[in-house]
Order: C-alpha cells, then structure tokens, then sequence
C-alpha cells in the first residue's frame, strides 16, 4: 500500500475540496433563494482570482515584495471578496432581477449569457494567456515550505493556510446564518420567498446580501486556488464553477453543510481518482458520483427533501 | 353585441363571454398593419417552411462565391442543431445543456467508419443510418438516469456530460480499459482525425470542398426533418410534449407517460444532431474535440439561435439560426463589422429614441463631442490620434478624424472596455433627460472600445456579442422573435 | 349489490413523523356518488394523491375493479380508468382549450412517431376521432367552452371556466372514476349551483362514477349518495348526508368538542 501516494492525494484532495466547498456555498445559497443555478457563479470565481493577482502585481510583482506576504494574503483575500461580493451583486441587480418571476429557463439561459460574457471579456482584458501567482519571494515562505506529515508527504503552507482560511469562513458565514438578524431573515426567504416578504422582511434586500455573501466566498476561494496551485486563465471558472456545483448538488443544494461537504467529497473524488487511475477518468468518477447520488438520493446527502403540495 | 339587460342572451358586463370578445376584438392591429397581419396569420406555416426552401434552393445558382456556399452550409448545420434542439428544449421543455455532445459523436462517428484511422471507407449510404441510430442510443441512455431530473439538475447533468464527452475524446489518442488492455489510440486526441471520407454512395463522390453539394445535401436532410417535425409536432405526441412541457405531473395524470416522452425527446433531438454530425465531419474533412467543448461558444450560439427565434418555433429555428450565423460571420471582417455595427446603433437609437428631437440631440451630440474630444486629445497629446481605424474608405477616414485612435489602444482599450460596461449598466438606471444626455458619451465610449479593442479581435468580439445577445433577449423578449410569449405559474 | 369499482384496505400513508392517512377502508361502487369530507389537513387530497399513484401507500391495498393499483405508474393507473381534477387548477395554460383536452385522449390512442410523419390513413383517422372526443367532452358544459373558444389558450379562461376545462380534460381520458378536488372552490353562488348540476349530470348523461372532495355542505348534501368524513386521516363518519352532519364526531371535528356537546 502506497501510504505516500494516499496522504498526498488526501491532502491535495482536501486543499481542492475546500475550494470547491467555498464556490458551491455561494450556489447554495442562491438556489436556496432563488430556485436558481448562477451558472456565472464560477466566473467570480475567476475574477476574484485574477483581483488577487492584481494586488500581486502592484505590491511589487514577482520578484520585489514590497510589504510582508501575511498582509499582502489578507489584503489580496479583502480585495477579492470585495470584488467579488460587488461583481454577484450587479450581476443580480441587472442580469437576473426582471426575471424573478419569468419562466425558469429565462433566468438560467441569462445566467449562461452572463457566464459567456464574462469569461470572454476576460480573455479581452486579460489575454488568454496562463498567469500564475508565481513570486519568489512568494513562493518560497509559503508554497514551497510546509509541514512534513506521515508517509513523507508534504502539506505545504499554502494548504494550510487555505485549509484553515475555509474553516474560518464556513465557522463565519454559519455564525452569521444562525445568529444575525439578516441571516435569519435569509433562511426565511429561502423557505418562501412570499410568506417572508409578507412578515416584513425585505426581500430585494435579502437577495443582494445573499448574492453578495456567496461571491465574495467564490472571490475568496479564487485566491486560495491561486495560492496553492498558482494557475490562473480566463476559462478557469468554468470548470471548477461545474465541480462546485456538482459538489451543490451532491451535497443537497439548499443546505450549508451540504455543501462544504459535498465540496469535500468531489474534492476528494477527484484527487484519489486522478492519483489511481488517471485525469481523464477522474472526470467519469465524479459524473458517476453525481448520477448514483440523483438516483438513490435525490436531495443530497444533507439535502432536505422538499415537499411540495399537489 | 348589444347589452340590453332585458334580453336574456345578450352578454352581461362582468360576465365572462363578453369580457372574452372584447379582448378578441382589441388583440387586432388596425389599417394596414392589421390586413396584413391577418392575412399573414392566415397562411399555413408550411407555406412559409416551403418559401425558405426554394429560397435557399435558388441561392447557389445566384452567387459564384465559394466562401458564400461555405457560409449557407455553415447555416444549414446550424439549423439542423437548433431544429434538434428545439424539440428537446422547445417542445419537451427539457434544459439539454450537452447537446453538442451528439453531434461531435456523430462526427466522430462517421470520422472512424469513413477515413483512413481505422482503415474503414464505408459507403455513405451505410454510415449515416449506423452513425444516426448510435447518436439516438447516446442520446436514450444519457436520458436514463436524467429522466426524473428537474429541470435545473438536469441542466447541470447535461452539462457535465458534454464537458466530459470532449475531454474522454480529447484525451482518446491512449485509452485504455482502466489500465486492463494496453492503450489505444482510438480519437486521435487533440490532434482529432483528418482525412476524412467525402460522401460516396455506390462509388460517385462529392469532390473534396464541393461545398455546393453539400449545401444541397445539407438542405434536404433539413427540408425533410423540419416537415417532420412539424408533422409530429401536430400529433398526438407533439401534443404530449406540450403538456408535458407545460406541467409534466398534470401531463402523467392525464395519461401521458411523461418519463417515456422525455427520453424520446432526448433520442429525437440528438438523432438530428447526429444527421448533422455526418455532415460535417464530410464538409470539414477533419474532427478535432476541442470543437465540441463549452469554450468553443458552439452550445452557446446553438442556444442564442434558438432563443432568439423563439424555442418553440420552428420558423424561429430557421430564422434564428440565419440572423445569428450571418451576424457571426460577418464581424469575422473588420470592415464590413464596423459598418453593421454603426448602422445597428443607428437603428436602434432610431427605433428606441422618441420623439425625434431627442433622436437628432443625440446624434448631433454624440458627433459634435466627438470631434471635440479628438481635437483636445490631437492637440494635447498626438500619438493618441496615430492609429488607424480598421474598416477602409469614406467610413475610415471619417472616423479616424473622430474616435481617438492611439498607437497604442491596448490597455487603454480594455479600460475603456470595463468602463463601458459600466457605463451602460448606469444607464439602464438613469431616466428622462438625464439618460438621454448620458447616452452622448456613453455612444462615444462605445466607439472608442469597438475600434480600439473589439474589431481588432474578432473571434473573442463574436463571443462576446453572443453572450450579449443571450443577456438581453431573456431580459428584453423572453420568447424571442417568432415565439408567442408564455404564461407560466411560478 | 354493486361493483365495488374501488376499494381501499386499511390504507396508510406517513410522511416523515406525520401520520396523514391511518387504516382508511373506503368503497365506492359502480355509478355512486361519494363525497369526501373533512376540515383541512384531514388528508383529503393525499387520499386522490394514493389512489392516482403519486404516492405510494406505506400500508394496506387499493383495488380498481378487483386488481391492485399498487405499483403502477400514475399514467398506467390513468389509462386504467382512473382520472382526477387538482385542488389548485393545472392546467396546460398555453395550450388552447381543444388542445387541453385532445392532450388527455393519449392514453387511448396508439399513433406513434412514424405514423405521425407518414400520415397514415389509421393516424389520420384517429387524429379526427380524438378532435371529434375533445368536441363532445367540451359540449358537455353547454356553450361556454365552445365556438372561438376552442381555439383560445387555456390562461384566457375565467377561472370558473378554468375549472370546467379542468373536468372536461378530464373525462377526455375515458375514465370510470371521475375523482374531484374541490370543484366549486371559489365559485359564487351561481356558479357552484351550476357545477352541482354538473357533477349530477355527469353521472346521469356520461356514465361516471364519482368520488368529489368537497368544502360545499350545500353541493354535497345535492349530490351526494354518500358521504365519508375524514379526519386527521381517520374515517369518523359514512353514510347519507344527513347520518354523517349529525354525528357528533363530525362535529366535533369541525366546529370543537364544545358544539357537539351541546348538540
């Protein structure tokens, strides 16, 4: 048994996992609201990696760090949620708000445009050239240091910190969720819209905090993904926007724990799957995951099955 | 219609019939409009399907322009896709996001049984049934398990599946059966399979690049499908896919077997992807995944060409697919893009702008701030003014003493770019006046962003304008051009 | 003595903690008349949801002239003889009015893809039979669903009209039972008078039996032959009207245990 191999693809599948878990919370989140799939989700993703890399570059670029790299982290995970949070928030007000009560597909085929025009007018802006969050100042205290752990494998800073990072959100947002008022008043509208809006809550209101709070998780996630695995290309959201909505679904969209686990659990699929057998069918594993969890548990694994009267 | 409350059949105010009729007569577009719309009304779709096809029968023999049949072929698939899609999503109301999926199978189809990869050269008559009736089993046991899907889920399970039909194809050149048989190399990866067989049916073949004569092929198979379609649609199963599109658990209730309806759906819509994906395979001579996948736009402009002309519509599959292809294909020209371009804002401000005083203060201010900005930014800096507009003639020099061109318009360019995106999501929030007045610089902006930065890179411009496209129309027209706008309970 | 044309064994159903339907025995035979009553949440409609097949039940059998309906999809069930009406309208709201109705004739119809696209003489004729269908079932509610109307969509319906639409798509399926849910909801005076008639009608002219669930004491005490009173999913009470309005559980359930005791 190749204890080595195991360990590393724990680790690299936990570190992944926690990725897909930020992105897929913000799905959840929405659909729970809004019966709908933002398809533009992992977009912001996308941008918030890229706001990242921004702040790299003015701090100083590659070679020249100018301030110490724990700032330059929080500033970079600031800026990205920011951005972020600010970038769902438009997208709802003038993509998605007309269509609160069209026909389901109009939402959704609008979500695609929106998700199309995004990575597109990225590739404007940006090229669609790979950049990388490579730096060796950078790289060198927290992506190439790490911990040793059992079996001679290695987690390096960077996964720890991005390990730790999601933590601290889920711990966040579920705080906020449980105990605020506006979080309560979220949870509500998630049950029905209507019935909350007739208490008095502000249901406009609701739905951009909910947007906001869910992109900036994605922006945030888009800077853990660039730290550890440095990649970064316009195209990016796409792809991991898809596994984190699978993560959604196989988890139980609508539900927060779902969704971190589901994360996990694709993330997880994932990296064994790549490190047994090989990438390609990684990709199969995880359709197969996602098709075995709609036939025999359609609601999730923490989804709640909803009871609709006929 | 008199309402004399004595007379006790005469209609009653309030009561139902009379409220009915009056909205009957009040749907009705006066003068000429209206005699026209009625009389058009009056005509049986068919007519019109069959108006199209001489149309486009007689279009080869009016041109001598290769790159023109080229571009009618093109169409002609396109329509193919967006009439097979238009039963699953239009008609069944099923959200088959892995559509292209069926038709790179078949492409690659008939790329292994008609080239020299596997040393197959089958007779075309052989080949299109096999490639057709595979796509159709492709498309039943993908429905299998998304048969009690709901619409979302099943969006993102189709999805999945076309994203993962392209990287098993992409990464075909050494497949192997989980690591049990040694590899093979079966889709040729990412450098596809070229070579492809031309069309040959008891040993006459189309010439290599005769695009005329696929055009013609291209254009029966469709000419037939779409009176099929149309044919089934007014059956007792078209019916079924209505009802089940509208609210699939009152469709099981009143008989209809609605998880057999969708898989047959399914098989339908991707049988004609598959018809499709035999062509081109032949047109093109060669098949490569990465055509298939999400990041080459197909599934995307496949669904703006549906929804624009309306999902649901078969005259929307054809009109759609013809504005949509001819659009794409002429920004392809920087020249000829700039011009539509111009004359589309030009129309819209015409058709959107009234009365005509604000139409002429816009355009005579968006022209007027034009040049004055030229001339300060000429004046105070000159080689922002050095580059050159991309389309020739009158319009180019006319322009290039109005927009700034810098030598340099990249980065400036893509700034301008985010910029107008802003700008334009502020004006859809500003009213009255102030809109109006705001449009001014708003237009130049665009101008600017369209010489400097959109022309010059016209396959990532085309992309974008599809997303665009898809943006507005659901915001704007839901139902697209010829779809009649729905009811739904939400 | 009558058919038993359905028939349900001790049948429960619970979701999740929640006992909705407990132990029901319930009959109705051959060209009845059967009102079910009950206040809200007695599980009147999770009873049509059963019996339809949208649900399966945890306990006991449902029998259609004497063979089980358990296991079979809800179109099997449908085509079987079995159709119902929806508390909250379901129509096909796009669709015109024929349309609605020529859609729920696909149970007895047979033209598949091919013959569809082939226009066979038997798919033609069959296409003529089931407008022919449609027309007739449309007829049944006098003039209102008939002329431009059949061409109008469904969402231009008043909802009275929305309602008869709903029966008439109904009986276009062939059925034996005729299950409603709650047909005079919302209706005004005249209107429930009419759809009173109606349901009378139905049994007289077409044949159908007819179970209704139903709020309306005064459209129950018309049609009714029998009345079964539910509550919390248990039977309290069967018999004519007048048997089960006076039984004190009946009461009781309604209106609290202070008014039966004072009756």
């Amino acid at each position: 048994m190749n204890w080595n191999l195991f360990v590393t693809e724990l680790v690299s599948g936990i570190t992944h996992g926690s990725v897909y878990a930020l992105i897929a919370l913000g799905y959840s989140m929405v659909y729970g609201i809004l019966k709908l799939l933002n398809f533009a989700h992992g977009d912001i993703y996308m941008v918030g990696s890229f706001i990242g890399f921004g702040i790299i570059d003015v701090a100083g670029g590659a070679t020249n760090l100018g301030i110490p790299v724990w700032l330059l982290l929080f500033i970079m995970l600031f800026c990205a949620m920011l951005g972020g949070g600010l970038l769902g928030v438009m997208i709802e007000r003038f993509a998605y708000r007309r269509l609160r009560n069209a026909p389901r597909i109009a939402p959704l085929i609008t979500a695609l445009g929106v998700s199309f025009f995004l990575e597109n007018g990225a590739q404007l802006v940006l090229g669609a050239q790979y950049r990388s969050y490579n730096s060796f100042s950078w790289r060198s205290p927290i992506a190439l240091h790490g911990f040793t752990l059992p079996a001679q494998a290695r987690i390096s800073y960077a996964g720890v910190i991005v390990i730790i990072g999601t933590v601290v959100l889920v711990i966040g947002l579920t705080l906020f969720v449980q105990r605020t008022q506006l979080g309560k008043a979220m949870r509500a509208t998630s049950f029905d819209r209507e019935a909350a809006s007739m208490m008095g809550i502000d249901v406009d209101q609701v739905i951009v905090a909910t947007f906001f709070i869910g992109s900036a998780l994605a922006g945030a996630a888009g800077v853990f993904n660039g730290i550890q695995y440095q990649q970064l290309w316009p195209y990016m959201g796409f792809t991991a926007g898809l596994y984190a909505f699978i993560a959604a679904v196989v988890g139980g969209i609508g539900s927060l724990p779902g969704a971190v686990l589901g994360g996990l659990t694709i993330g997880l699929a994932q990296a064994f799957s790549i490190g047994y057998i090989s990438s390609t069918f990684s990709d199969a594993v995880v359709f197969a995951i996602l098709i075995a969890v709609m036939i025999v548990r359609p609601s999730g694994l923490l989804g709640r099955a909803a009871v609709s009267k006929v | 219609m008199s309402t004399d409350p004595t007379n006790p059949d005469a209609p009653r105010v309030g009561v139902d019939e009379w409220v009915a009729s009056h909205e009957q007569r009040r749907t009705e577009r006066s003068g000429l409009l209206g005699v026209v719309e009625r009389e058009l009304a009056r005509v049986p779709s068919p007519a019109f399907y069959l108006g199209f096809g001489v149309a486009a029968a007689i279009l080869p023999a009016l041109t001598t322009n290769g790159y023109i049949i080229n571009v009618g072929v093109n169409t002609l698939l396109y329509m193919l896709l967006a009439l097979g899609l238009n039963i699953t999503v239009g008609y069944a109301g099923l959200l088959d996001l892995g559509y292209v999926a069926f038709y790179g199978f078949a492409a690659y189809g008939y790329a292994m049984l008609a080239s020299p990869k596997f040393g197959l050269h089958w007779d075309t008559l052989a080949v299109i049934p096999v490639v057709v009736i595979a796509t159709v089993i492709l498309g039943f046991l993908v429905a299998l398990p998304s048969r009690r899907l709901v619409g979302d889920y099943l969006a993102i399970v189709t999805l999945f599946f076309g994203e993962l039909f392209a990287t098993v194809y992409q990464n075909g050149e050494s497949m192997s059966l989980l690591g049990f048989t040694k590899p093979h190399d079966i889709t040729g990866g990412p450098n596809g399979i070229p070579n492809i067989d031309q069309f040959n049916v008891f040993g006459s073949h189309i010439q290599a690049l005769d695009y005329k004569a696929y055009y013609y092929v291209a254009l029966i198979f469709f000419m037939v499908l779409l009176f099929a379609v149309y044919l089934v649609d007014r059956s007792r199963t078209g019916r079924a896919w209505r009802s089940l599109r509208e609210d699939p658990l009152a469709a099981e209730l009143m008989g209809m077997p609605v998880n057999r309806l969708k898989l047959i759906a399914f098989a339908c819509g991707a049988g004609i992807a598959g018809v499709a994906g035999t062509i081109f395979a032949a047109v093109n001579t060669a098949v490569f995944a990465s055509e298939f996948d999400f990041t080459s736009g197909l599934l995307i402009i496949v669904y703006a060409m549906l929804i624009l002309g309306g999902a649901g519509s078969l005259g929307g599959v054809i009109i759609g697919a013809l504005v949509v292809n001819v659009s794409l294909e002429v920004l392809r020209d920087p020249g000829h893009a700039t011009w539509v371009f111009y004359v589309l804002i030009g129309a819209t401000l015409l058709a959107k702008l009234r009365p005509w005083r604000w139409l002429a203060v816009v355009a005579a201010g968006t022209v007027g701030f034009g040049f004055a900005v030229h001339a300060i930014v000429s004046s105070a800096w000159p080689r922002g003014v050095h580059g050159t507009a991309a389309v020739g003639g009158a319009l180019g020099s006319g322009l290039s003493h109005w927009v700034i061109l810098p030598s340099n318009p990249t980065t400036i360019g893509n700034i301008a770019f985010i910029c107008l995106v802003l700008a334009v999501l502020v004006l859809t929030l500003l009213h009255g006046w102030v809109q109006k007045l705001a449009m001014i610089p708003t237009l130049y902006l665009a101008a600017f962003v369209w010489e400097n930065r959109l022309v010059v890179e016209p396959s990532i411009t085309r992309l974008i304008l599809v997303g665009v496209i898809l943006i507005v129309l659901m915001n704007a027209r839901p139902q697209g051009l010829l779809g009649t706008s729905r009811v739904e309970i939400v | 003595m009558a058919d038993k044309l359905l028939e349900l064994r001790k049948v429960s159903k619970s979701f999740g903690g929640l006992r909705v339907i407990s132990e029901l025995d319930l009959h109705v035979d051959e060209g009845e008349i059967v009102s079910v009553i009950g206040p809200n949440g007695a599980g009147k409609t999770t009873l049509f949801n059963l019996i339809t097949g949208l649900y399966a039940p945890d306990g006991g059998d449902i029998l259609f002239e004497g063979t089980t309906l358990l296991g079979l999809e809800p179109h099997e069930i449908t085509s079987r003889g079995i159709a119902r009406t929806f508390q909250t309208l379901r129509l096909f709201l796009n669709m015109t009015v024929k349309e609605n109705v020529m859609a729920a004739a696909y149970s007895h119809t047979r033209a598949g893809l091919l013959r569809s696209v082939l226009r066979t003489p038997g798919m033609r004729r069959e296409e003529r039979g089931i407008e022919q269908l449609a027309e007739e079932r449309l007829a049944f509610f006098g003039q209102r669903l008939m002329g431009y109307r059949w061409n109008q969509p469904a969402f231009s319906l008043s909802y009275a009209n929305r309602r008869r639409l709903e029966i008439a798509r109904a009986t276009a399926t062939s059925p034996r039972l005729l299950l409603l849910d709650e047909p005079a909801a919302g209706m005004n005076p005249v209107e429930t008078h009419e759809i009173a008639e109606l349901i009378g009608r139905l049994r007289e002219d077409g044949g159908y039996t007819i179970l209704v669930i139903e709020h309306d004491m005064h459209v129950v005490e018309g049609i009714s032959d029998r009345v079964v009173a539910l509550d919390h999913g248990v039977k309290i009470a069967e018999g004519t009207f007048d048997e089960v309005a006076t039984s004190p559980r009946v009461v009781e359930a309604y209106l609290g245990t202070k008014a039966a005791s004072t009756k």
